[in-house]
C-alpha cells in the first residue's frame, strides 16, 4: 500500500499533465488573449483565433495559383491546415470548375522537396543560410550596375506591377518564360485588330464550336472556364445541342469530346481556315474586310490536299459555317509550328467571316500586360549571359533549364552568369544550378491578385500560415525588402499592403461599390472575386473595345506552314500535358498517378501513335521500347496505340523527364524538348513545338504500360457490355409516355422469376425504392433520404480532375509505378474512357464516351451479402457502407462488385508513402485507412453528415443541393448531381427521371445502383440493341 | 461360408502371402522401426519446406498482403486455389473410408488408413489457406461466432462463414473417425513396441484390450461415426463450390457447382491417395496389402469421376454460349483462348484427356502408369481451381477493370510450402501410426483356429 501510495499521485501529476495539454488545444480556440505562443504553436493559422473552432472547417475563397488562368478556388481548412480545394462558384470565369492541377495546388504546398530554408551553394551542393544573409547577398549582388536579367513567370497584376518596379529600381532586364502562353494567337490578334492581346471567345454563347487543334479543356487559356462554356454549348437541353468539330492531326482530351474530327495534317489550319472563309465569302457573301480578295481565291479542294483530307469533309464544315453561329478556336499551344501566327491569323478571320465579332469573339480593349517573351528575346538575352553580359540572373517562377529546349544552350549560358539568384519552391533544374536559392511561398501561403477577365478582379489570400516546416517567404516581401535594403521604395512595406493597394485601385476603377473600402475589401476576400457595376464596366472601356473590324495586314503574311525539318517521315507533336502542363506539376503525386485523360497511363511518357503506323514500322504490341531520333537528339519511350492520331504523326507529351525537381518527378518520362530545335515562328516569336520530322525505330525491349485500361485484348470497345451509353438526338424526345420505367428490365425479370419458384423483387426497381419491400432494417424505422447520385455523360468531358478531388477528399494513398503495373491503384473514383467510332484516315463522326465510374451505392448491393463479418453494410439513408476496422480483408465483395471500384489497402500506403508534410493535408474527418482492409466511395459520408448535423442543429432537413460531394465540387462541366432521389422535388430525382437516365448492368443483374447516368446525345444514329 | 469367403466374393483381396494375423503385425508393424535415410532425407525437405512456409507466411504478415501477385481485379488467386485443391484432396479419406465401408466395398481396407490419415492433414493444410489469404489475419476470428460485448456476429448469409463452419465440422468429424478406426491398431503397435514408443502408444490408444465388449462398441461408434462424415463428403466440398456459386461473377455463377466440384474433389482426393500410395507401398514393402486390384479399383473411381469432371467443362460451355450474355459468354471465351489459355488447356488435358486412358484395363493394372497419370490429375486439379479462381475474376463485367494476375514468389513459397507442410505430417504418420489398418486386415484373413494349421504349414506337412 505503501508503495501504491507513493506511486499515486505520479500518476495523478501524469494525467493532469495530460489533461491541461489537451485543454491547451480547446482553450487556445476558445479564449484569443490566453498564452498567444503556445496557442500559435498549436494551432497555426493566420486569421484570429475567434474564428477557428476545432473540429469544423473554416473556407477562404482565393485564387489558385498553379497556372496564369487563376481560376476562383475556395479552401477548406481545419485547425489552421489547407486540406481541400474545390472550385469558387462566385468566381466570374471559373465559375466553380478546378482542374486536378489546381486541387493537387495542396501537394504543392505540402511537398517535401520544397526548399526548407535559403541556400547558398556550396561545392557541389548547397548550404543552407539565414534569410538575413540571404538578404544581404541579394542586396549586395543586385546593387550593382543594371545588369541584372531576370527570367520569371507570368505573374498576377500586383505581383507583375512589383517585379517591373523592382527590376526597373534595379536596372535590369525582365522576361516572361511561358511555355503555355499563346504567344502566336496575340500576335494575330495584333496583326488582326492591332491590340496585342488573347482574345475573349465566348463559347457558351456560340451555337456550334470548330476547334482547330486548341486544346481548351485541358491548357488552353483557362480551361475551367472553357468547361462550363462547353457544357453550356454542347450539353443536351431540349433535345438539342452544339455540335463540336475537331479539326487536327491528333485528338487531345479536347478533341475526343468532339462530335465529327477532321484529321488535318499538322500545319494546315491556315489553308483549311481560309477556304472556309473563302466559301463563305464566295457562296453567302460574307465579308473579311481586307482579307476577302485572299481567302476568295482559296479553294476547299486545294485546302483538302493539304490537309490530307477528302473535300467531302470540308464540304461539310462549309455548310456548318454556313448555318451561322459557328464560332472557331485558333490552333492552340499544341498547334504551334512555324507559321503559327498565321495560321491564327486565318482562324481569326474565318471567325470574322462567320460574324462572330463582337457576337462570341471579343477583343480586348488594352494589350494583355503579362505576355510570354518572344524567343528571340530570350535567345539574345541567353546569349548575353553566356557572354558575361548580365552580372545576376534572378529566375522566379520559370524553369528555363527544363522548360527550354537543350538547343537553346542555356544551361551553359546560365552556368556563366557570375551569380544567380532563384526564388523556388522547390529545387528545380533551374533552381540546383543557382548561387542562392531563395524559397519562395506558396501561392496558398502569400497574397496576389490576377484579372480573370476584364471587368473582373480576384484577390488571391494565403489561407494558412507558411508550413513551418519550410522557412520561406513570398517573393513579392523579397522583393519589397531588396528594395528597401537598396534604398528603392516600391510602395508598400509588405505584400499584403502592396496587394491591398491595387486592389483598391482596381476594385474603384471598375467601380465595385461598398459602405467603405474595408468592407469592399472584407467582401471581395470572402466572396474571392469582384466584377464591374455597369458604370465602372463603362468607366474601364467597353470589353470588345480593341477590334471591331479587320485590320489590313502591315506586312505579307505568308499561310503556309514550313515543311518540317528532319529526316524521319513521322511529323512529331509536341503537346501540354493536361495533367503537368508544360512540366511545373510533374511532382505531384497526385498528378503522376492521375490516369491521362487520354492515353490512361500514369508515372512515365510514351509515344502515341497510330496502330497502323505502329503496323507499318514492325511494332507488334503496346508498349513496346521505340527510340525517337530528331536531328536535335534521340529519345526511347515505349509506345502507346492511340485511334486518334494520323498515321503520318507521332505525338509525345510535355512534362515527363525530370532529372532534378524532387523525389515525385524525378525520372519518370521523358522530355521532348529534347528533340526541338530552337526555332522560332518568324511573326510572333513564338516556339514552335510542331516542327521537326522523327525517325521511330524498334529498340526490341518492352515495358508494361502503367495504364488502368482494362480493355487490352478488344482494345477500346465495351464488349457489348453496354457500360457507356449513347442516345442519337434524332430519336429523343420520342420516349415519352413509353414504359420507360421498365427501361432496366425489372418486368422481364419478374416474369422469369414467376416462371420457376424464386421469389419476384417486389419493386419496379426505382432508385426511391429503399429499403427493398421485405426488407429488415431492424430499428431503422425512420423515413430517411435516399442519397443518389445523377452523372451527365453528355456533360462529362473526362477531364479528370473529380479524380484528383476525391484523393484529396479522401485520404486516398498513392501507390507509385510498381504497384500500378500490379494493378493495385487506390482511385475510388475513374473515368473510363470508350473508342466507339474513331477514323483517323477517314475522319468523319467521332464516338468517344467517357464514364466516371465509382461505388454504385446498389440497393442490391452483390458485395454485402458475400461480407463474413458485415464491414459492407447498408445504411438507412440507403449508403453502401465499409466498416474500415471490421473488415477482416477476404477481398470477396471488391471479387463481386460487378462495377470493381473496390480498391484494397495491399500495403501500408498511406502510412509508408506519404512523406511528411504531405500528411498534412489529411482531411481529419476521414479514416485514414490502413494495410489489409478493403475501401472505396463513400458517397462523401462525411460530407453528407456534416450537412446533416448543421441542418439538424438548425432544426430543418437537408436542403437540396447541401451536400455536394468532392468530384462535384470540382466539376468545370457540372456533370455531377448528387441529393436525395426519394424527394420528388430535388434536382437528382428530376435527373433519374430523365428520359436518357440509366443504371449501368442495372437491366441484367438487377444491383439497382443509385449512381444514375445520363446517356450521352450524339447526332449519329445509335444501334440501340448494341448501344 | 466364412466371413473371408464372403468377403473374398465381394472383393476382398487377400494376398497369399499373408495367411496369418502375425504376417499382418509384422509387415505393418515393421513401417513404425527405425527410418532409413530415405525417410530422414525426405523428412529433413519436408522440415525445410515448412520453414519456407512460415517464413513465407511471415514475411506476408510483416508487409502486407501486397507481397502476394493479387490485384484488382484478381482478388483471389493461388492461396484459394491451393484452399480449394486440398480441400478437394481431402475429399477421398472419408469417401474411401466411410462411405466405401458403409457401401460394403472391402477392397478399401489396405488403403483406407492412409488415405483417412491424408484427409486430416489435407484439412490441416487447406485450413490455414483462408488464413494465409485475409489482408489482416489478426482478426481472422471475427469470422466464427462468439459472444462478444458488442453483439458481433459474423454475417450467417456469406458463403465465407458456412465455409468455417464447413470446414471445421470436416475436420473435426475426420479426425475423430481417424484416430477411433485406429485405436485397436495403436493397441496393436504398443503391444509390439517398447521403451518409451510403447508409453506413448498406450497411452493414445486408451487402453484398448480387444474384449469382445470393446470390439462390439468399436463397430456401433464406428459405423455411426461413418454414417456421420458420409454426408460431410457431399457437403463440404458443395459449400466450398458456394463460396464461388453464390456470387455473381461470370464463370462462378452457376447452380452446376456442387456436384461438379464434389466430382472433382473426389477424383483429385483419389488420384492423390496413388500418389502416395504408390512409394509408400515400395519403401515399406506392402505389396501383399497393397495390391494391383486395389488399385485397379481406385483407377475405376478416377474414371467415373473424371467423366463427370469432363461433362461439367462441357456443360460449363454450352450454357455460357446458351446464356446468350455477354459477360459469361466473353468469360468462358476468355478463359480458352484468353491470357490463360494455357491454364485451361492444362486442365483440360490432365483432367479430361489423360484419364480416358484408364479406360484400358492393361493401364488401369499397371502401377506405374497409375502413378504417372496420378501426377497428370493432381496438376490438372490444382490449375482447375486456378482457372475457375483467376481467369474468371480477371474477365468480369466491366471491360475497363480486366486485369491479369501473376503469382509472386512468396505465393509460390507458400504454396510449395504447403505441400512440405503436407508431407510432414504424411511423413511422420507413417513412422508413428500403422499405415494400414491391421484389424481390418485381419478380417480377411483366415482366422486362427486352435484345430486348424496355417496353409503353410500344410503344404510344408
Amino acid at each position: 500500500m505503501a508503495a501504491a501510495g507513493t506511486e499515486a499521485p505520479e500518476r495523478g501529476m501524469e494525467r493532469r499533465g495530460f489533461l491541461k495539454a489537451v485543454g491547451a488545444g480547446g482553450a487556445g480556440a476558445a479564449l484569443a488573449g490566453c498564452g498567444a505562443d503556445e496557442v500559435e504553436r498549436l494551432i497555426p493559422y493566420v486569421t484570429a483565433p475567434e474564428e477557428i473552432t476545432p473540429g469544423v472547417a473554416t473556407w477562404y475563397a482565393t485564387v489558385c495559383g498553379e497556372c496564369p488562368s487563376a481560376c476562383g478556388v475556395r479552401v477548406r481548412t481545419r485547425e489552421g491546415r489547407a486540406v481541400m480545394i474545390e472550385g469558387n462558384p462566385d468566381h466570374p470565369v471559373s465559375r466553380g470548375g478546378l482542374c486536378s492541377r489546381g486541387v493537387s495546388a495542396l501537394q504543392g504546398l505540402y511537398n517535401p522537396d520544397r526548399v526548407a530554408s535559403p541556400l547558398r551553394a556550396a561545392g557541389d551542393g548547397f548550404e543552407p543560410v539565414s534569410w538575413d544573409e540571404a538578404m544581404e547577398m541579394v542586396a549586395q549582388r543586385l546593387g550593382g550596375q543594371g545588369r541584372a536579367l531576370f527570367l520569371t513567370g507570368r505573374k498576377g497584376p500586383a505581383e507583375a506591377e512589383l517585379l517591373n518596379r523592382f527590376v526597373e529600381a534595379v536596372g535590369g532586364l525582365r522576361l516572361i518564360l511561358d511555355p503555355l502562353d499563346d504567344v502566336a494567337l496575340r500576335a494575330a490578334a495584333d496583326v488582326a485588330f492591332g491590340v496585342k492581346a488573347l482574345p475573349r471567345y465566348d463559347i457558351a454563347a456560340a451555337r456550334r464550336l470548330v476547334s482547330f487543334g486548341a486544346d481548351f479543356l485541358e491548357t488552353w487559356v483557362s480551361p475551367s472556364g472553357f468547361s462550363a462554356d462547353f457544357a453550356a454549348l454542347h450539353g443536351v437541353d431540349h433535345g438539342e445541342k452544339g455540335r463540336f468539330v475537331f479539326v487536327g492531326p491528333r485528338l487531345s482530351l479536347t478533341g475526343l469530346n468532339a462530335d465529327e474530327w477532321i484529321p488535318a495534317r499538322a500545319g494546315s489550319e491556315a489553308d483549311v481556315a481560309l477556304a472556309l472563309a473563302g466559301e463563305l465569302v464566295r457562296s453567302h457573301g460574307a465579308d473579311a474586310g481586307p482579307y476577302s480578295g485572299l481567302v476568295e481565291g482559296r479553294a476547299l479542294a486545294g485546302a483538302a490536299q493539304a490537309a490530307g483530307v477528302s473535300e467531302d469533309r470540308l464540304a461539310g464544315l462549309a455548310e456548318l459555317f454556313a448555318e451561322g453561329g459557328v464560332l472557331a478556336l485558333g490552333p492552340g499551344l499544341a498547334g504551334h509550328h512555324g507559321a503559327a501566327t498565321a495560321a491564327n491569323l486565318a482562324v481569326l478571320v474565318l471567325n470574322v467571316a462567320a460574324g462572330n465579332l463582337g457576337r462570341t469573339l471579343h477583343v480586348p480593349a488594352a494589350p494583355d500586360s503579362e505576355a510570354a517573351s518572344p524567343r528571340r528575346d530570350v535567345a539574345r538575352a541567353v546569349e548575353q549571359m553566356g557572354a558575361g553580359g548580365f552580372d545576376v540572373a534572378v529566375v522566379a517562377g520559370a524553369n528555363p533549364a527544363y522548360a527550354l529546349p537543350p538547343a537553346t544552350g542555356f544551361d551553359a549560358a546560365f552556368d556563366r552568369a557570375p551569380f544567380k539568384i532563384a526564388f523556388a519552391s522547390a529545387l528545380d533544374e533551374t533552381a540546383a544550378r543557382a548561387n542562392l536559392v531563395l524559397p519562395d511561398a506558396h501561392a496558398l501561403e502569400s497574397w496576389g491578385d490576377s484579372e480573370p477577365a476584364a471587368g473582373a478582379y480576384a484577390v488571391r489570400q494565403p489561407v494558412m500560415r507558411p508550413v513551418p516546416l519550410f522557412d520561406s517567404r513570398a517573393m513579392a516581401d523579397v522583393l519589397i525588402d531588396a528594395g528597401r535594403r537598396l534604398g528603392h521604395d516600391l510602395g508598400a512595406e509588405t505584400a499584403r499592403d502592396f496587394v491591398r493597394q491595387a486592389a483598391d485601385a482596381r476594385l474603384d476603377d471598375l467601380g465595385v461599390e461598398g459602405a467603405d473600402r474595408e468592407t469592399r475589401w472584407r467582401r471581395v476576400l470572402r466572396r474571392g472575386a469582384a466584377q464591374a457595376s455597369e458604370a465602372g464596366a463603362a468607366g474601364s472601356g467597353p470589353a470588345t473595345g480593341g477590334g471591331t473590324a479587320l485590320r489590313p495586314p502591315a506586312m505579307a503574311v505568308n499561310f503556309e506552314a514550313p515543311a518540317l525539318e528532319g529526316p524521319g517521315d513521322l511529323a512529331l507533336l509536341v503537346h501540354p500535358s493536361a495533367r503537368f502542363g508544360d512540366g511545373t506539376h510533374a511532382n505531384r503525386p497526385w498528378l503522376q498517378e492521375l490516369p491521362d485523360p487520354v492515353s490512361k497511363i500514369m508515372w512515365h511518357s510514351w509515344l502515341e501513335m497510330h496502330p497502323a503506323t505502329a503496323d507499318r514500322l514492325g511494332i507488334g504490341r503496346e508498349g513496346e521500347v521505340v527510340r525517337v531520333a530528331s536531328a536535335h537528339g534521340a529519345l526511347e519511350l515505349p509506345v502507346w496505340f492511340h485511334p486518334g492520331i494520323r498515321e503520318d504523326a507521332v505525338a509525345i507529351p510535355m512534362g515527363g523527364g525530370h532529372d532534378n525537381y524532387g523525389r515525385f518527378a524525378n525520372g519518370h518520362g521523358v522530355n521532348p524538348q529534347r528533340l526541338l530545335p530552337d526555332a522560332e515562328d518568324p511573326m510572333s516569336g513564338a516556339r514552335p513545338v510542331v516542327s521537326v520530322r522523327v525517325e521511330v525505330t524498334p529498340t526490341g525491349a518492352w515495358r508494361r504500360l502503367a495504364s488502368t485500361e482494362g480493355t487490352r485484348d478488344v482494345r477500346h470497345h465495351q464488349d457489348e457490355r453496354n457500360i457507356a451509353l449513347a442516345v442519337a438526338l434524332s430519336s429523343m424526345g420520342h420516349g415519352e409516355g413509353e414504359d420507360h420505367a421498365d427501361e432496366d428490365g425489372h418486368g422481364q425479370l419478374e416474369e422469369l422469376q414467376q416462371g420457376g419458384g424464386f421469389v419476384p423483387v417486389p419493386t419496379e426497381g426505382k432508385a426511391a425504392d429503399f429499403p427493398l419491400p421485405g426488407s429488415d432494417f431492424g430499428e431503422y424505422g425512420e423515413p430517411q433520404p435516399r442519397w443518389a447520385m445523377a452523372v451527365d455523360l453528355d456533360r462529362c468531358t473526362g477531364c479528370s480532375a473529380c479524380v484528383t478531388a476525391c484523393q484529396a477528399e479522401n485520404n486516398i494513398p498513392w501507390v507509385e509505378e510498381r504497384e500500378v503495373l500490379n494493378g493495385r491503384e487506390m482511385h475510388w473514383l475513374r473515368v473510363e474512357r470508350y473508342y466507339e467510332t474513331v477514323d483517323a484516315s477517314g475522319g468523319g463522326t467521332l464516338d468517344v464516351r467517357f464514364l466516371p465510374m465509382m461505388c454504385q451505392h446498389c440497393n442490391n448491393a452483390p458485395c454485402e451479402p458475400v461480407c463474413p463479418v458485415f464491414a459492407a453494410y447498408h445504411t438507412p439513408d440507403g449508403l453502401n457502407a465499409q466498416a474500415y476496422n471490421r473488415c477482416v480483408g477476404t477481398r470477396y465483395c471488391a471479387n463481386n462488385c460487378p462495377y470493381k471500384v473496390r480498391v484494397f489497402n495491399w500495403y501500408r500506403y498511406a502510412s509508408e508513402n506519404i512523406p511528411e508534410p504531405m500528411n498534412w493535408q489529411f482531411n481529419p474527418d476521414v479514416t485514414v485507412r490502413d494495410n489489409g482492409v478493403m475501401e472505396k466511395c463513400t458517397f462523401c459520408v462525411q460530407r453528407i453528415r456534416d450537412a446533416g448535423n448543421r441542418a439538424a442543429l438548425e432544426g430543418r432537413e437537408v436542403r437540396d443541393g447541401e451536400v455536394r460531394t468532392a468530384c462535384q465540387s470540382v466539376c468545370g462541366s457540372d456533370a455531377i448531381t448528387f441529393g436525395n432521389v426519394k424527394d420528388s422535388e430535388s434536382t437528382v430525382a428530376a435527373m433519374a427521371a430523365d428520359e436518357r437516365a440509366y443504371r449501368v448492368l442495372d437491366a441484367l443483374i438487377n444491383t439497382q445502383p443509385a449512381v444514375h447516368y445520363l446517356k450521352k446525345a450524339v447526332f449519329h444514329e445509335v444501334d440501340e440493341g448494341a448501344h | 461360408m466364412t466371413t473371408a469367403e464372403l468377403r473374398q466374393q465381394r472383393g476382398a483381396l487377400p494376398n497369399p502371402d499373408v495367411v496369418r494375423y502375425s504376417d499382418v503385425n509384422r509387415d505393418v508393424l515393421k513401417t513404425l522401426s527405425r527410418p532409413g535415410l530415405g525417410w530422414w532425407t525426405l523428412f529433413g525437405l519436408a522440415v525445410g519446406g515448412v520453414g519456407v512456409f512460415f517464413a513465407a507466411w511471415f514475411w506476408q504478415i510483416y508487409k502486407g498482403i501486397g507481397v502476394s501477385g493479387l490485384n484488382a481485379p484478381v482478388g483471389w488467386g493461388v492461396y484459394i486455389t491451393t484452399f480449394v485443391f486440398w480441400v478437394g484432396i481431402a475429399h477421398s479419406g472419408t469417401l474411401i473410408s466411410a462411405i466405401l465401408f458403409l457401401f460394403r466395398a472391402p477392397w478399401r481396407q489396405s488403403i483406407y488408413r492412409a488415405s483417412e490419415a491424408m484427409t486430416v492433414f489435407a484439412v490441416m493444410t487447406a485450413g490455414l489457406f483462408p488464413l494465409i489469404h485475409v489482408g489482416r489475419v489478426w482478426h481472422a476470428y471475427w469470422l466464427i461466432p462468439y459472444p462478444n460485448d458488442r453483439f458481433l456476429w459474423p454475417n450467417f448469409r456469406s458463403p465465407l462463414v458456412w465455409d468455417v463452419f464447413a470446414v471445421t465440422t470436416y475436420f473435426t468429424v475426420s479426425a475423430v473417425f481417424f484416430y477411433l478406426g485406429t485405436i485397436p491398431d495403436l493397441a496393436a503397435a504398443r503391444d509390439h513396441a517398447r521403451g518409451l514408443r510403447r508409453k506413448f502408444y498406450k497411452l493414445i490408444s486408451l487402453g484398448w484390450r480387444g474384449t469382445d465388449r470393446e470390439w462390439h462398441h468399436f463397430s456401433k461408434a464406428y459405423i455411426y461415426l461413418a454414417a456421420l462424415a458420409t454426408p460431410l463428403v457431399l457437403s463440404v466440398h458443395s459449400v466450398v463450390s458456394w463460396d464461388f456459386a453464390m456470387s455473381i461473377v461470370p464463370g462462378w455463377h452457376t447452380t452446376i457447382f456442387a456436384p461438379y466440384f464434389v466430382a472433382g474433389a473426389i477424383f483429385s482426393g483419389v488420384a492423390m491417395v496413388i500418389t502416395l500410395a504408390v512409394p509408400m507401398r515400395k519403401y515399406f514393402g506392402l505389396e501383399k496389402y497393397l495390391t494391383v486390384k486395389h488399385f485397379e479399383a481406385m483407377a475405376k473411381l478416377c474414371l467415373l469421376t473424371a467423366s463427370i469432371v469432363l461433362y461439367a467443362y462441357l456443360t460449363e460451355y454450352f450454357l455460357a454460349w446458351y446464356s446468350g450474355e455477354p459477360p459469361e459468354r466473353g468469360s468462358f471465351w476468355n478463359r480458352v483462348f484468353g491470357h490463360y489459355w494455357w491454364a485451361n488447356w492444362i486442365m483440360l488435358t490432365c483432367n479430361g484427356l489423360v484419364p480416358l486412358m484408364l479406360w484400358f484395363k492393361r493401364v488401369r493394372r499397371s502401377i506405374a502408369a497409375l502413378f504417372v497419370i496420378s501426377i497428370f490429375i493432381n496438376i490438372g486439379m490444382w490449375f482447375e481451381r486456378f482457372v475457375i479462381i483467376v481467369t474468371s475474376l480477371s474477365h468480369e463485367y466491366e471491360p475497363w477493370a480486366w486485369g491479369l494476375y501473376r503469382p509472386s514468389v512468396v505465393e509460390m513459397g507458400i504454396l510449395l510450402g504447403s505441400f512440405a507442410w503436407f508431407g510432414f505430417w504424411f511423413l511422420l504418420f507413417t513412422r508413428l501410426l500403422p499405415p494400414v489398418a491391421i484389424a481390418e486386415m485381419k478380417e480377411v484373413v483366415p482366422p486362427p483356429m486352435r484345430s486348424a494349421r496355417p496353409p503353410d504349414a500344410v503344404a510344408r506337412a
